[in-house]
């Protein structure tokens, strides 16, 4: 069964679609770019997915299911923006994680904010940007969920942040579980990626592994990127 | 779950309630002291202790008001940045029901509320003990209440057990008002903070609309017109009151049930994260 599947999933806002007709699947233990320009649909698939939008026609499904309580116990998400609350310091958070998801790994993320120099007791008003992106995605990537999706979680933080993520994120997920990373700076992900999917105006335009285009296109993810989003 | 959000719901208000009510009974201590200067044959010809005693009781009365005003502050504060914002990317996707968030929210609100009342009636008394015109007030409201306790017997507790529950009602009642008021609000794509008022104020017309017609069906053919309420006989008041108490508790919850339900349904099928 897949751990994730789009049939004929279709949502837009007022008049503008922003998806049309999308159906695809994502099996277990597969890390997949969801890739495509600014506006092309990335962010209103993932959201679907954790059910903070419902969808005008079509369905989403999460290991066969709606999304709903069930689904939300084996999804980790991570929007593209900031959900922490400001007062809470890092040990409050990792009570808060603890006590609504059973498969919150304490001490894995404890291991991780010490790797940083995080200081447990420091709130999340008196952390940097890049600090709080990090301490969000350790909370996401601590828990053993069989599905993560993460938003542009590499968008808006330096180089070499984005490879201390990058490798959190390959270190810490179960090998039986699913990644799907939504982006467009496809040259810092494509390392990581097993399969690609490029979305454009709401639409799947390509559906590859990273392998494939490789061996058969003789070209990297970006390079394709870069010629099928040509302005 | 719900006991975990309510768990971590305390703790995030606690920390914004408890600092005002260490301040309001700071100041319900200062009046008191003020109040007993200024009654003092000793100190009350210092001019400069009697202004500082009044800046001490003004002091008392905008701090017993803040915090009122800070409990329902707080209480809209919260559910909108914790839910609609971009905290609610967490909260929507915690795998708890919409039910859960919207109970927990509305039993916290409604706790800070009578904690708000206790602190509020704590800091009146501590103002004024041992103070001797306020003293005359709190002993005649103490006689009040032993008389109708002899009089009503059982009934005098049963009263401010039964005022207290429709006070607690009604503070979740206004509690889920404004949230259905943002629930509503926030579906909409732009102007989501306008767009609550105004469903804020289009709900308070309604009740006040509703409560007008509710007092006239009660005189025109209801219970007031058909001899149900009286004031003749002790019988008749006992009567009287509990059957108010048991409508304003029922019309409670008719009105929190509405309320609710707008509420859920929005935030289920209506919610607008940007």
């Amino acid at each position: 069964m897949p751990i994730f599947e789009c049939r004929n999933l279709t949502k837009s806002y007022g008049a503008a679609p922003a998806l049309s007709n999308v159906s695809l699947t994502v099996e277990p233990g597969r890390v997949v770019g969801l890739l495509g320009p600014n506006g092309s649909g990335k962010t209103t698939m993932i959201k679907l997915a954790n059910g903070l939008l419902t969808p005008n026609s079509g369905e989403v499904l999460i290991n066969g299911m709606k999304p709903g309580i069930e689904t939300k116990k084996i999804v980790s998400y991570l929007p593209e923006r900031t959900y922490l609350s400001e007062w809470m310091s890092a040990a409050q958070l990792m009570d808060f994680f603890g006590d609504f998801y059973p498969d919150f790994r304490r001490d894995r993320a404890e291991e991780m904010l010490a790797r940083l120099g995080i200081s447990q007791q420091q709130r999340v008003k008196q952390m940097s940007k890049g600090t709080r992106e990090k301490v969000q995605l350790i909370m996401v990537m601590s828990r053993a969920a069989k599905l993560y999706l993460l938003d542009e979680p590499i968008g808006g933080v330096d180089p070499a942040t984005r490879d201390y993520i990058l490798s959190t994120i390959i270190q810490n997920y179960e090998p039986d579980s699913s990644i799907i990373i939504s982006t467009h700076l496809i040259a810092d992900v494509e390392k990581v990626l097993d399969e690609v999917i490029f979305l454009n105006r709401g639409e799947v335009v390509l559906r590859s592994s990273v392998d494939a285009i490789r061996e058969e296109k003789g070209k990297s993810v970006d390079e394709l990127f870069r010629e099928v989003f040509r302005c | 779950m719900l006991g975990k959000l309510l768990k971590h719901e305390f703790r995030a208000t606690a920390r914004t309630m408890w600092p005002f009510y260490a301040a309001l009974l700071i100041t319900s201590l200062g009046a008191n002291v003020a109040v007993r200067v200024m009654e003092s044959k000793k100190y009350s010809d210092s001019v400069l202790l009697r202004i500082f005693s009044t800046l001490v009781i003004i002091l008392f009365v905008v701090a017993l008001a803040a915090v009122g005003i800070m409990t329902l502050v707080m209480m809209v504060q919260r559910f909108q940045k914790n839910l609609l914002t971009s905290e609610g990317y967490l909260m929507f996707t915690l795998p708890v029901s919409e039910h859960s968030l919207i109970l927990s929210k509305t039993i916290t609100a409604a706790v800070w509320f009578l904690a708000t009342g206790a602190a509020q009636v704590l800091a009146m008394l501590i103002m004024s003990f041992r103070v001797s015109y306020v003293n005359k007030a709190w002993e005649d409201i103490r006689q009040l209440f032993s008389q109708i306790t002899s009089y009503y017997a059982v009934n005098g507790a049963a009263f401010i057990l039964e005022a207290l529950a429709v006070a607690f009602l009604g503070c979740a009642v206004t509690c889920l008002m404004f949230y259905a008021a943002m629930a509503l609000g926030y579906g909409f794509p732009t102007h989501k903070g306008l767009l609550s008022v105004v469903f804020f104020f289009v709900f308070l017309v309604a009740l006040q609309i509703l409560g007008t017609m509710g007092l006239f069906a009660s005189f025109d053919g209801g219970l007031l017109g058909r001899g149900y309420v009286g004031t003749n006989t002790a019988v008749e008041v006992i009567r009287s009151v509990h059957l108010a108490m048991g409508v304003a508790a029922a019309a409670e919850l008719v009105l929190g049930g509405i309320f609710y339900a707008v509420t859920a349904l929005n935030l289920k099928h209506r919610l607008n994260l940007e």
